[in-house]
């Protein structure tokens, strides 16, 4: 694994209560990175810094990103300490279902977490990461590339946030400000474990999700975190508005 | 003679591709946000054709378009709204808006007309934007709306072939309202005129009618391979740029 050094850098990343979000707030933690863990609700935030060790380079940014308050809210511990280089927008949901079966409730939901809070994130951010000349980095998903069926609120938020990742570092390009996408394949979160219980057949689930990414298996959330950090890291310094996918070779093509 | 439901066809490039599936003999069903709006258009068109009116950021009037509607082959999402959007001082109602319309509206249409166009093997032809595809400044709110119905277009695509086909037309910038609009609010609306001409590579803004001859292909079944295809009607400003 490399090692990096994040000593001096602020990090807010959402959705951080667990999965991928907790992977990527553990590795920039054990980095030397202050982060600003957020998540639906105080409890869920105070569990995922318990599971991160503590300490004062944890703060606490629970916030309902449901909505735009939310999402400003979310920012709020970051704009109290003045201080924001990195921010990662990786809350999400996903309940995958048929057109027929996907309520207006489900698609406003989808829209809301995974497109619009995004948005009111990184706006509210804006200053502070003017500031530190910083970056943005949006989980999408490799949804936001192609589609599968069964899931089509879901995949038009992602290429939604493909999209808005794109335009965003066009207009904040002026101010030094970066952003930029990634597209996951499936990995191994509470997330994908709840899709497989709510399929109805979870090891049929796991089975077909790993013979579609072309490598055979899905992905561990620490590796997608490792790769957070190399995009985030000097390395990268040159990037902007790309939507990077980190798929086993799904969106490439067919096996 | 197929079913043809336009959004946004009282005017523009929605008006155009109205009158094209009128010319070929189809029923053109012309919706603008108020039935006089629908009803105006409709002496613009040749052949049979009849008016309805819903203001498509409201699910109610939504529903009501469904059911007034009734059974259509073909559903062309193309109602949408512009608005120039600074990302630092966006409000929510102004992403609402712009989703609203652009986004959330094509799709409850889409499953509001699943029934029929399951039924009668139809097509759903969404509009899209060059702006679904490369990211400007200005309209962050507009590029998301515009990416998120291409995710849209592919996601019915593949869960609805092969009885129903969904494509995406992506038009550059076209010589409309929306485009005049946001001429006239420039400083120099000659000068953003000219800009707007300037960037494709064509070397012009495109005729409404250039992007209705791609909706037709879309939805003909000379194209009946053709499924979750997103047609760049750009200019070629999605091919590339100049140094
Ligand atoms: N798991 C996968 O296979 C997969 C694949 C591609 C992309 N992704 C993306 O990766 C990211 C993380 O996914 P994951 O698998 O870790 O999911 P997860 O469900 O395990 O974690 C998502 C987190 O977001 C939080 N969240 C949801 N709604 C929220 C709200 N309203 N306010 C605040 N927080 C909220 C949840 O509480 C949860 O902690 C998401 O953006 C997801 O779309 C996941």
């Amino acid at each position: 694994m490399i090692s990096f050094d994040y000593s001096d850098k602020a990090v807010l990343v959402t959705g951080a209560g667990r999965g991928l979000g907790l992977a990527i707030a553990r590795a920039f933690h054990e980095a030397g990175a202050i982060v600003f863990v957020n998540d639906r609700t105080a409890e869920m935030v105070a569990s995922a810094m318990a599971k991160l060790g503590g300490g004062d380079r944890l703060i606490a940014a629970p916030a309902d990103l449901a909505t735009a308050a939310g999402a400003r809210k979310a920012v709020a511990p970051a704009l109290a300490q003045g201080a924001l280089d990195i921010l990662v927008n990786n809350a999400a949901v996903n309940i995958e279902r048929g057109i027929e079966e996907t309520s207006d409730d489900l698609w406003a939901i989808h829209l809301a977490v995974n497109l619009k809070a995004p948005f009111f994130t990184v706006q509210a951010a804006l200053p502070l990461l003017a500031k530190s000349q910083g970056l943005v980095i949006n989980v999408a998903s490799e949804l936001g590339l192609h589609a599968i069926p069964n899931n089509v609120a879901y995949v038009a938020a992602k290429h939604g946030l493909v999209t808005m990742s794109k335009a965003m570092a066009i207009e904040l390009a002026p101010q030094g400000v970066r952003v930029n996408a990634i597209c996951p394949g499936t990995m191994d979160t509470e997330l994908m474990a709840d899709c497989a219980r709510d399929s109805g057949d979870p090891e049929n689930y796991y089975r077909s999700f790993r013979a579609y990414h072309p490598l055979g298996r899905i992905a561990s959330p620490d590796e997608i975190a490792q790769f957070v950090l190399c995009l985030a890291s000097p390395a990268a310094a040159f990037m902007t508005g790309s939507a990077v996918a980190i798929d086993g070779g799904s969106t490439a093509g067919r096996v | 003679m197929r079913r043809v439901l336009t959004t946004g066809s009282s005017r523009g490039i929605g008006l155009a591709i109205a009158r094209r599936f009128a010319r070929v003999g189809d029923e053109a069903l012309v919706h603008g946000v108020t039935h006089a709006a629908a009803l105006g258009a409709l002496s613009k068109i040749d052949g049979k054709a009849q008016a309805f009116g819903a203001d498509l950021s409201k699910p109610e009037q939504i529903e009501k378009l469904v059911s007034d509607v009734g059974e259509i082959d073909v559903l062309v999402n193309c109602a949408g709204i512009y608005e120039d959007m600074p990302f630092a001082t966006a409000t929510e109602a102004d992403w609402d808006r712009t989703i609203a319309v652009n986004t959330t509206a094509p799709w409850l249409l889409a499953r509001g007309f699943l029934a029929s166009l399951r039924k009668r093997k139809g097509v759903i032809v969404n509009i899209g934007s060059d702006a679904g595809v490369l990211g400007y400044a200005g309209c962050v709110a507009y590029c998301a709306s515009k990416g998120a119905i291409i995710g849209l277009t592919k996601a019915l695509a593949v869960e609805l072939a092969p009885e129903v086909r969904a494509l995406c037309v992506c038009p550059g910038p076209v010589a409309t309202d929306m485009m005049e609009q946001s001429v006239m609010k420039a400083a120099d609306p000659e000068a953003e005129r000219l800009r707007w001409a300037s960037f494709p590579h064509m070397k012009r803004i495109a005729d409404p009618a250039e992007i209705a001859e791609a909706v037709i292909f879309a939805a003909s079944p000379d194209c009946g391979f053709a499924t979750g295809s997103v047609i760049m009607v750009d200019g070629g400003v999605t091919a590339g740029k100049r140094v």
